[in-house]
C-alpha cells in the first residue's frame, strides 16, 4: 500500500464541510416535517375502514416508494424546469414525497396496532373522530412505531446525499468539491461517512429517548 | 407510446437491461457476502463478530453515494488499483446491501426455534451440519419478504449509478432528455417502468414466501 494519509487538507476545508452539514441537515429537517405531515395524513386515510379511500392511500404509498428518489429529485429538478424551483425546494420536496409514502406505512401498521376497544371506548366517552385521534389513538401508534420512525428519519438523512445530484451544496456535493481540489479522496469520504453516521446515531437514540419509547421496542414491536 | 419514447426505445431498453444486471450481480453478490456476515454475526465468533458488527454500523449509517465514491475514487485511490465505473457500482451496492441483508439474515438465524436445533444436535448432526442444513436453510426461507424488500430498495438504488458514469436506465434516460428535451415524458416513463419492475420483484417476492415459508 503506497497511499499515505495526509487529513491536513480536510481540516483546513472544515468551513466548507461545516457549511455542508449544515444545509444537510436542513434539507433532511424540512424533508422529515413534509414527509411527517404527508404520512400522518396518507397514513391515516389508509387505516380507515372504507375501502376507496384504504385503495387511494396505498396507490399513493405504492406509486411513490417504487420510484427510485433519484427519480423522484429530477422530476422537480428537470421535469418542471419551467417553475424554476430552486434545486433546494427540489430537493425538498423529492425527499417528502418519497419518504412521506413510507412514513405513511409506518404510521397505517401503527394506528392498526392500537386497540380498536380504544377508539370505540374514545367515541363512547363523548370525544370526537378527531379528538379521539388526537388524545388517544396517535399518542399511543407515536410509540408503538418510534423504532421504525427512526429507521425512516435515518434514511431519509442518508438519503439527502442525493440532492448533490442536482447541485444543492449539501455535504456529499462539498465533499465532491474538496476532493477535486486536494485529491485526498479517501479522507474526505471517510470523513463525511463518520458525520453521517454521527447524525444518523443522534436521530435515531433521540428518537427512543421519548417517553414509553423503550416499551414499544421492549414489546418487540418495532420492525426497524 | 409517445414518440420520443420509440424512437430512443432501444436505447433507453438497454440502458433497463444494464440496471438489471447491475441489481442481479449485486442481488448475488451482496445476498452471499450477508449471508456470511449475518452467520459470522449470530454465532458470536469472538472479535470476527465485533468486526462484522463495526462494519454493519458503518455502512448503515453512510449513505449509498458516498459507498459508491470510495468504491470508485477512494479505494482505488488507497490500494493502487484501476477499476471501470461499472464493476466500481457493482463493488459499492454489494457492500453496501449486504450490510442489511446481514441484520435481517441473522434476525431469521435467531428466530428459528431451540426445539429444532435441538432436535437436529439429539439425531447425531454436528454443529456445522445443523448451522448448513437446518438454521440457515429455515431462516432464509423465513425471512424472504425482508430480502426481497432490500432487492426492490436495491433496484432503485442502481439510479443511483448514473452518477458515476453508469449509463443504466436513468442515467440513459437523462442523456436521451439532453439531446431531445422532453423531460416530463422521458421521466414520466423511467417513473413507471421502475414502479412496474418494483411491483414484479415484490410480487416474485410474495409468490417465493408463500410456496417457500417454514411453519413452525
Amino acid at each position: 500500500m503506497q497511499y499515505t494519509f495526509d487529513w491536513a487538507p480536510i481540516w483546513a476545508n472544515r468551513e466548507l464541510i461545516l457549511d455542508g452539514l449544515l444545509n444537510t441537515i436542513a434539507l433532511s429537517a424540512l424533508g422529515l416535517a413534509l414527509a411527517l405531515i404527508i404520512g400522518v395524513v396518507i397514513g391515516t386515510v389508509g387505516a380507515s375502514s372504507a375501502r376507496v379511500l384504504r385503495i387511494s392511500a396505498a396507490t399513493y404509498v405504492e406509486g411513490m416508494r417504487n420510484i427510485p428518489l433519484l427519480v423522484h429529485m429530477y422530476f422537480w429538478y428537470a421535469g418542471l424546469a419551467f417553475l424554476r424551483l430552486p434545486p433546494f425546494a427540489c430537493a425538498v420536496f423529492g425527499l417528502a414525497l418519497y419518504s412521506g409514502a413510507y412514513v405513511a406505512e409506518i404510521v397505517r401498521s401503527g394506528i392498526g396496532a392500537v386497540p380498536r376497544g380504544q377508539w370505540l371506548a374514545a367515541l363512547a366517552s363523548g370525544l370526537t373522530p378527531l379528538q379521539a385521534f388526537r388524545y388517544i389513538i396517535y399518542p399511543q401508534a407515536l410509540r408503538i412505531v418510534l423504532p421504525s420512525l427512526a429507521g425512516i428519519f435515518s434514511q431519509l438523512i442518508k438519503d439527502s446525499s442525493l440532492a448533490s445530484v442536482i447541485t444543492v451544496a449539501e455535504l456529499t456535493y462539498q465533499a465532491t468539491a474538496i476532493e477535486g481540489q486536494t485529491f485526498r479522496t479517501f479522507e474526505v469520504y471517510i470523513a463525511i461517512s463518520l458525520l453521517y453516521l454521527a447524525l444518523v446515531s443522534v436521530i435515531t437514540y433521540g428518537l427512543l429517548l421519548v417517553p414509553g419509547a423503550r416499551d414499544a421496542e421492549a414489546q418487540g414491536l418495532s420492525d426497524a | 407510446m409517445p414518440e420520443v419514447i420509440l424512437k430512443n426505445l432501444p436505447f433507453l431498453l438497454a440502458g433497463l437491461r444494464l440496471s438489471a444486471e447491475l441489481a442481479l450481480l449485486s442481488i448475488v453478490g451482496g445476498t452471499a457476502l450477508g449471508l456470511v456476515l449475518g452467520v459470522l454475526r449470530y454465532l458470536r465468533v469472538p472479535v470476527l463478530t465485533q468486526i462484522v458488527q463495526a462494519y454493519i454500523v458503518f455502512v448503515r449509517g453512510t449513505p449509498l453515494l458516498v459507498v459508491l465514491f470510495i468504491c470508485y475514487f477512494g479505494l482505488p485511490a488507497l490500494l493502487a488499483y484501476k477499476t471501470s465505473a461499472y464493476w466500481a457500482a457493482v463493488l459499492g451496492f454489494v457492500l453496501f446491501i449486504a450490510a442489511y441483508l446481514a441484520e435481517d439474515i441473522r434476525t431469521g438465524l435467531r428466530t428459528v426455534r431451540p426445539g429444532v436445533i435441538q432436535a437436529a444436535l439429539a439425531m447425531g448432526m454436528t454443529k456445522y451440519q445443523v448451522l448448513r442444513f437446518v438454521t440457515v436453510p429455515i431462516a432464509l426461507r423465513n425471512v424472504i419478504p425482508a430480502l426481497f424488500n432490500q432487492y426492490v430498495r436495491l433496484f432503485k438504488f442502481t439510479s443511483v449509478a448514473s452518477v458515476i458514469g453508469v449509463n443504466e436506465f436513468t442515467g440513459s434516460a437523462m442523456l436521451v432528455n439532453g439531446r431531445v428535451f422532453a423531460p416530463i415524458t422521458i421521466i414520466g416513463f423511467v417513473a413507471l417502468t421502475y414502479l412496474v419492475a418494483c411491483l414484479a420483484i415484490s410480487s416474485v417476492g410474495r409468490l417465493l414466501y408463500a410456496r417457500l415459508a417454514v411453519k413452525t
